[in-house]
């Protein structure tokens, strides 16, 4: 599975370096790392609903604060 | 492969002195590369008025073809006369160099250009003639690639005097060590910071006189094409990517839209990392056929400051550290201040409206001010600027 965090200025200035810091802990620390591929991406033309963060190409609108809760209900549940 | 000159200067004051009495000019036009370095007699406000009048008059009669007599007449009808002293004086030396590799140097009591082939040094045949009193010293020869010509006023060669060196730093050693200097230095501005730093530490960082040193290397043309936000009509995108793509210049895409219309214009892959060398600046990309990408305008802004920095400040060897960071922003200002001799900038105008946060620290929609800036500073570089807008 892939994740694709956009790393283009807007959401850079959301956070986007901390969701990506929190999801490379998150990802180690499940021991998830050859399931997992996390990638970034320039803009997708939704900087309003940075950080803009996709799982197989669905879009979802993370924080740094909620990077846990995002981890644990999306990322997490489509793996099972 | 046609041949173009880096140029680069840096002046120290003398110490405690707010204004320089050196004046450096740098005219580049289509037919020739005109360098001129004057130093004003004494010190201060009154060195400084004397150095840019005499640089000015015979850089702007120069560029319209006077001769070199109807220059120094000029010259010395026009200086006003020191109270003191009872003359008006300035030194000078000009450097011309043409596209065929034609050069024409001329001195007036400042000391000799320094001229390294192949890093080693190289005497020049000059010949002396007498115009309105003055002895001038003038020589024409040719230039090769990499060839490096090095004019300095006597704050240089006097570097160190009665303080770490009696003798201050005398010509042959400098010249010796700026041969020795251009087998590690590649870039004008490089091997000028090398050279004020050893004028520096041996005037024990108070230099006794306003030092200055202009190098021109000789280089083969450097354009770099520098591609920065999306054009506000989409039915463009095809064709400013098709002109940026022209020729075999450096290609640089600044801004993630602009990375994503490239790609799909050409149907190629964007290979983003997520490699935060520097955390205020998004990781760069890669892309075949690509020099750099990066991010836009956070990235510009780093690359400006940089640019600013080079331009108005002392630089040293902490601004090349940082120079030779592998942040996006930096690696812009590396290959524009030392890579690149003609920049060709394609900017798009469409604003990102998502960037009109309030919350942000500054406004996005500058990147109109930040081409400007980059622009403003690659002139005050000497180097050839063009841009179109989308």
């Amino acid at each position: 599975m892939e994740i694709t965090v956009c790393i283009g200025s807007s959401c850079h200035l959301k956070g986007s370096r901390e969701v990506v810091t929190k999801l490379e802990y998150l990802i180690s620390n499940a021991h998830l790392s050859d399931k997992l591929k996390l990638n970034g991406c320039f803009c997708t033309g939704e900087c309003a609903k940075g950080v803009c963060v996709k799982i197989d190409g669905e879009l979802y609108s993370v924080s740094p604060a909620d990077t846990e809760q995002f981890f644990e209900n999306e990322v997490l549940r489509r793996l099972k | 492969m046609s041949i173009t000159v880096d140029i680069s200067y840096k002046s120290l004051h003398k110490f405690h002195e707010e204004l320089c009495g050196d004046k450096v000019e740098l005219l580049k036009t289509d037919t020739s590369t005109i360098l001129i370095l004057a130093d004003g007699m004494g010190s201060g406000v009154k060195a400084n008025i004397l150095a840019t009048l005499t640089s000015k008059i015979l850089g702007t009669m120069f560029l319209n073809g006077a001769s070199l007599e109807e220059c120094v007449q000029t010259i010395v009808k026009t200086l006003p006369v020191c109270k003191v002293r009872q003359v008006a004086y300035s030194t000078f030396s000009i450097l011309q160099i043409f596209p065929n590799k034609d050069a024409y140097l001329v001195e007036f009591d400042n000391p000799a250009c320094v001229f390294i082939r192949d890093h080693a040094l190289v005497s020049l045949p000059y010949m002396e003639r007498i115009i309105e009193g003055k002895k001038i010293r003038e020589c024409r020869f040719q230039v090769e690639k990499n060839d490096c010509l090095i004019l300095m006023s006597d704050g240089v060669i006097h570097a160190g005097v009665g303080k770490s060196l009696n003798f201050g730093w005398t010509w042959d050693h400098m010249a010796n060590y700026a041969a020795e200097a251009t087998k590690r230095t590649l870039s004008s501005s490089r091997l000028v910071s090398v050279l004020c730093k050893a004028c520096d530490d041996l005037y024990l960082h108070a230099p006794g006189d306003d030092t200055t040193i202009a190098v021109a290397r000789i280089i083969p043309a450097k354009p770099v094409h520098l591609f920065t936000g999306p054009p506000l009509n989409k039915d463009e995108d095809a064709y400013v990517v098709s002109r940026f793509m022209e020729g075999d210049a450096k290609k640089i895409i600044s801004g993630g839209t602009s990375a994503n219309i490239v790609a799909r214009v050409l149907h190629r892959e964007i290979h983003t990392t997520l490699n935060y060398v520097d955390p205020a600046i998004p990781p760069t990309a890669t892309m075949e056929g690509m020099d750099l990408v990066t991010e836009g305008v956070l990235t510009l802004t780093r690359t400006l400051t940089l640019m600013k920095r080079y331009v108005n400040e002392p630089v040293d060897e902490d601004f090349f550290t940082e120079l030779d960071q592998l942040n996006g922003g930096s690696m812009i200002a590396k290959i524009l201040i030392e890579d690149c001799t003609d920049l060709h900038l394609f900017v798009g105008k469409t604003i990102n409206e998502a960037h009109q946060n309030p919350a942000f620290p500054f406004d996005l929609s500058i990147r109109m001010n930040l081409v400007a800036g980059i622009i403003d500073a690659m002139k005050k570089m000497g180097k050839t600027v063009t841009v179109e807008y989308y």
